[in-house]
């Protein structure tokens, strides 16, 4: 047991320095990928079919082809094609598949919760004289927030642990880092703190999403 | 001079006609009640109005000006959109749901419109809320939310919200028939107070005692079009049209 406690010592910097990997690359695609989910959630419910068709096409691909698919092609693919859209850096090339990937299953959270406000606060505020996008600005997309936020949290949990695909790009994440030091170590025990890592930044989520529903609920 | 005049109005939902022919007009200063049963056309002719629904036919006149004209949906005359929004300002709604914003304090659902329509100060916004909210009796509640509100004081502030915008008429969808018996009597007074106090109001409604004494007009819709129209006092006592004589029976 002395000796596992001794191990677990000798890991723990490495297995922090991918938890990092892996914390970071979640946040910052998910964030992106936030901003990209609302305009394609606004495209895809406005009049213009050029622009509806656009964000339905842009949702069905990338709903609809595998992640490891999307991040090998973003990475090894593209290059191909053309030599300027070659991404050196793995880490850049994982982000940039998350960021587009996680946008499309965003876009439909996001358009679910806008279009479950009852149709009547359009119709009060555009007969306050709001126009469409003043309406949705104050006062639609304000009160969808709440509604947003529980498959929002579940979407970071998902990311969380799907990041550990990156390691078919040779990016050292947790589940990579993990993998290597079982190997090396011969012993399994390595994904005992691995989980442990993963689940305090999964708890983490949940309870900073826990509170923000509260707050934003504030008005029930 | 009319307020709001309508010719050969029609609307159809599919092959539904909703409206037919509606032909009306409203005065100034004058209080028409639209009464009729579910599904006459009463709450969709003042959707029509404002610009909810779409007509198929038919003019519409906002002040004398002829804002839009339709024949078999398609346009034949529409004034240009910014002008038409801007006739649309001069009519407030009230909705039989009320409609209120729910993450806004009372105070905040009647600044709205002032501050992103009309380029009110946030602070010129608040003094102007406060003084509708006062007209409507609920000077006490303007920073609570309208989950805090009973249905009659939600739509108090509802009618507080339409009135900051300073319209020329005044449009009420049935605003008392969602709210339970004991709450209408509220906000059917601060209805009366507003027409005594010389506003334009178009009121649909199944509250006949509102209609008897606030209106100067009635009009009785069925199927889509205007059954009968007249003097309260003429009306109740002595309808003409069986069918206004068949629905007051009902529900008198």
């Amino acid at each position: 047991m002395s000796g596992f406690l001794e191990k677990l010592i000798a890991w723990m910097p490495s297995l922090l320095r991918a938890s990092w990997v892996t914390l970071s690359l979640t946040v910052t695609s998910v964030s992106v990928a936030l901003i990209g989910g609302v305009f394609l959630a606004l495209g895809k419910i406005s009049k213009p079919p050029a622009l509806r068709s656009f964000c339905s096409a842009y949702i069905f691909f990338f709903r609809g082809t595998p992640l490891l698919i999307q991040l090998y092609f973003i990475y090894y693919g593209l290059p191909m094609i053309h030599s300027s859209l070659v991404i050196h850096s793995a880490y850049l090339a994982a982000f940039v598949a998350f960021s587009l990937n996680v946008a499309a299953y965003l876009a439909e959270i996001i358009r679910a919760a806008i279009q479950s406000i009852d149709k009547g606060q359009m119709e009060a505020s555009r007969a306050l004289g709001l126009t469409y996008a003043q309406a949705m600005r104050l006062v639609i997309i304000p009160q969808s927030y709440r509604r947003m936020i529980p498959p929002i949290c579940n979407e970071f949990v998902m990311v969380l642990k799907d990041t550990s695909l990156v390691s078919i790009i040779a990016l050292m994440d947790l589940t990579n880092q993990s993998n290597i030091l079982a190997t090396r170590n011969t012993t399994p025990l390595v994904y005992i703190p691995a989980m442990i890592l993963y689940l305090v930044m999964t708890g983490a989520f949940t309870a900073i999403f826990n509170r923000l529903e509260k707050k934003l609920s504030a008005y029930e | 001079m009319t307020v709001v005049r309508t010719e050969n109005l029609c609307k159809s939902f599919g092959a539904l006609e909703v409206l037919k022919d509606v032909t009306l007009a409203v005065e100034q200063g004058e209080v028409l009640a639209i009464i009729g049963p579910s599904g006459a056309g009463k709450s969709t002719y003042l959707r029509a109005l404002n610009g909810l629904e779409t007509i198929t036919s038919g003019r519409i006149f906002i002040d004398d000006v002829l804002v839009e004209e339709r024949r078999n949906g398609h346009h034949v005359h529409r004034i240009p959109p910014k002008e038409y929004a801007k006739m649309l300002l001069k009519m407030g709604m009230v909705f039989q749901r009320f409609n209120l914003f729910p993450h806004m304090t009372a105070a905040e659902n009647v600044m709205l419109a002032p501050v992103h329509v009309a380029g009110a100060g946030a602070a010129e916004a608040r003094r102007l809320a406060l003084e509708q909210l006062e007209k409507v009796g609920l000077s006490d509640k303007v920073d609570e939310y309208p989950s805090k509100l009973s249905g009659g004081q939600q739509q108090r502030v509802a009618i507080a919200r339409a009135l900051a915008m300073n319209p020329e008429i005044m449009l009420f969808d049935e605003p008392t028939s969602a709210l339970d018996p004991e709450l209408v009597g509220e906000v059917l007074g601060v209805m009366k107070t507003l027409a005594a106090s010389g506003m334009t109001m178009i009121v649909v409604t199944h509250e006949m005692g509102f209609a008897r004494e606030a209106a100067g007009r009635v009009v009785f819709m069925c199927d889509g079009v205007v059954g009968e129209e007249g003097k309260p006092e003429e009306m109740f006592v002595n309808p003409q049209n069986p069918r206004t004589k068949q629905f007051l029976n009902s529900i008198l």
